[in-house]
């Protein structure tokens, strides 16, 4: 098993002069980015091995020279999204408990005015070569700590191992056929595991990485063709709204990419078909993963049939249903394997395992050709007299309507029959769609029991600091 | 409009909600006298779509006590005249 340094330090010493890092006009060679790598991490060597060091940096090549300077130091680094909101700031630095808060120059209004025990704050400009002794990270290691987005309940603390990062990017590089012909666009977050996977990945195999620190449609395109970029990896909105909103640009930029990946679980159909019809010879893959077991699966859009799968597990992953909570093949998703978290940070919750199967709290089934489906969460799920009806098939007929920018299913408590249907509805701009043309529709398109009895028309939901809607603020 | 040309409006569009709610049904099966245990498929989940269509589509609210007494077309269009 490698550490994350060894990504690194392999692939300068088989292509010291290959550009590894490019970030607006700044480009960096293997063996340059190596350089100041262990420089910075000079600097980290005066911190105890396995001390956390924080990150509140926008995707730019000075995170990603701190990051690695951090795993070369020994330290742990707890990386913080940009977008994060204070009381959620606070929360995970009261809990990771950092040795050192670094920002960058932009980002550092944010850390300066939070609470800290035994810590000091510096911007990355701040940090100077020291001389210092080298120190070697092992397998067992924790490397970075993530906070869960906070979909479902308060963000918890997942670390993860050294080897555990090795074993998910060695099975992305295999899955995906990733080499170090490779030019990868990232416009992603790389405090968020999708993005970090991504620069691992790029690093592990000696490929170009190209920085997107703004993930509008047409800076994405033209860097595509400026690059010559081969593989791009981005949100389901953002190809969505690339797909619809500037096809002919797209035609023309994505057509030679020999790989689009993306992260959901629910990536629209129509994207997909629109994206597949693009690519001359390349592929478009997704994978269904929490932060605390990363890519566990992986779909490649091969066939029309399994448009609404996220694939078969990935290598040395076992996932199964357990039909508990629900019935018919459908239930509870459990993984096993290298991929998934130990415990959650200091143990402050306990992890939901069982004989080292982790329950994910989501639904889903295997089809007959053993690829894997995703329904909804366990916790979503709304109880109707006793049938279990997951929220996302209310929510994926209602979608089909025009004027409807998102909707929500949540349960609503009901003295006849337990819970019934509530729906929050977000109408798209100058819509004039009511809620009797979404109950008609309902009552023709749903089983009876599936039809909202409320709907609430809202202006936005509530959200986490990652975009992803708070469900459980929704319900009573 | 004239009052006559409201009362056939609201008679129309709760006809019309009867219909969405009970996709089999036929216009010679329909009759506004006709009551819930004369419709096969009527039963509690139906009759929480009745109401909720109804609610939404005049902006209204019934209690408890409507919602138990609504068992035919008739009674549906009563309480909702009531409420207008």
């Amino acid at each position: 098993m490698n550490t994350i340094d060894r990504f690194l330090t392999d692939s300068s010493k088989a292509n010291p002069e290959k550009i590894a890092l490019i970030d607006d006009d700044s480009k960096f060679t293997f063996s340059e980015l190596e350089e100041k790598v262990i420089k910075f991490s000079s600097f980290l060597n005066q911190f105890e091995e396995k001390s956390v060091i924080s990150l509140l940096f926008e995707n730019t090549s000075e995170f990603v020279i701190s990051y690695l300077g951090i795993i070369n130091s020994g330290c742990v680094a707890h990386l913080i999204p940009t977008g994060i909101s204070q009381s959620n700031l606070q929360h995970q630095i009261s809990s990771a408990q950092p040795k050192l808060v670094l920002s960058s120059e932009s980002y550092f209004y944010r850390i300066k005015d939070i609470e800290l025990k035994n810590s000091e704050k510096l911007k990355f400009s701040d940090v100077k070569e020291l001389s210092s002794k080298y120190k070697t990270p092992l397998p067992t290691d924790y490397a970075y700590l993530i906070y869960t987005s906070g979909t479902t309940s308060t963000p918890k603390g997942v670390p993860i191992t050294h080897s555990s990062c090795d074993f998910s990017t060695k099975n992305i590089t295999k899955t995906l056929h990733y080499s170090e012909n490779d030019i990868d666009l990232l416009p992603l977050q790389m405090s968020h595991s999708f993005g970090l996977g991504c620069l691992h990945t790029s690093l592990y195999v000696g490929s170009t990485l190209v920085l997107q620190k703004n993930p509008k449609p047409m800076d994405i395109l033209e860097s595509i063709k400026k690059h010559n970029v081969t593989t791009l990896a981005a949100i389901p909105s953002t190809l969505s709204n690339i797909v619809s909103n500037y096809y002919d640009d797209s035609l023309n930029s994505l057509s030679n990419l020999r790989l689009i990946i993306t992260n959901s679980t629910f990536f629209p159909s129509e994207t997909i078909r629109k994206l597949r019809g693009m690519l001359k010879t390349g592929i478009v893959a997704t994978y269904y993963g929490l932060t605390e077991a990363s890519r566990s699966t992986f779909m490649i859009f091969n066939d029309d049939n399994k448009i609404e799968s996220v694939g078969k597990p990935s290598d040395g992953i076992e996932i199964k249903i357990d039909t508990k909570i629900k019935n018919d093949h459908i239930g509870e998703i459990w993984i096993r394997g290298p991929n998934v978290l130990d415990n959650y940070w200091k143990k402050e919750y306990s992890e939901n395992k069982s004989n080292d199967w982790l329950k994910t709290g989501d639904i889903g089934k295997f089809d007959d050709d053993g690829f894997l489906y995703i329904l909804g969460r366990v916790d979503d799920l709304i109880n109707i007299s006793g049938e279990k009806v997951y929220p996302q098939e209310i929510e994926r007929i209602v979608k089909v309507l025009s004027g409807i920018d998102e909707v929500v299913a949540v349960p609503m408590k009901h003295k006849s029959f337990g819970e019934v249907v509530k729906l929050f509805v977000k109408k798209s701009v100058d819509s004039e769609i009511n809620a009797s043309d979404i109950l008609s529709y309902c009552i023709k398109n749903l089983e009876r029991f599936k039809v909202p009895a409320k709907i609430e028309f809202v202006e936005d939901f509530p959200r986490t600091d990652y975009g992803k809607i708070k469900r459980f603020m929704l319900k009573e | 409009m004239n009052s006559d040309g409201l009362k056939l409006n609201l008679d129309d569009d709760v006809k019309k909600i009867f219909f969405e709610t009970f996709p089999l049904l036929t216009e010679s099966d329909f009759d506004w006298e006709k009551t819930q245990n004369n419709y096969e498929d009527w039963d509690s989940f139906a009759q929480l779509n009745l109401i909720t269509l109804t609610e939404a589509k005049f902006e209204i609210n019934f209690s408890d006590d409507e919602i138990t007494s609504i068992n035919s077309a008739k009674s549906l269009l009563e309480i909702t005249k009531s409420k207008l």
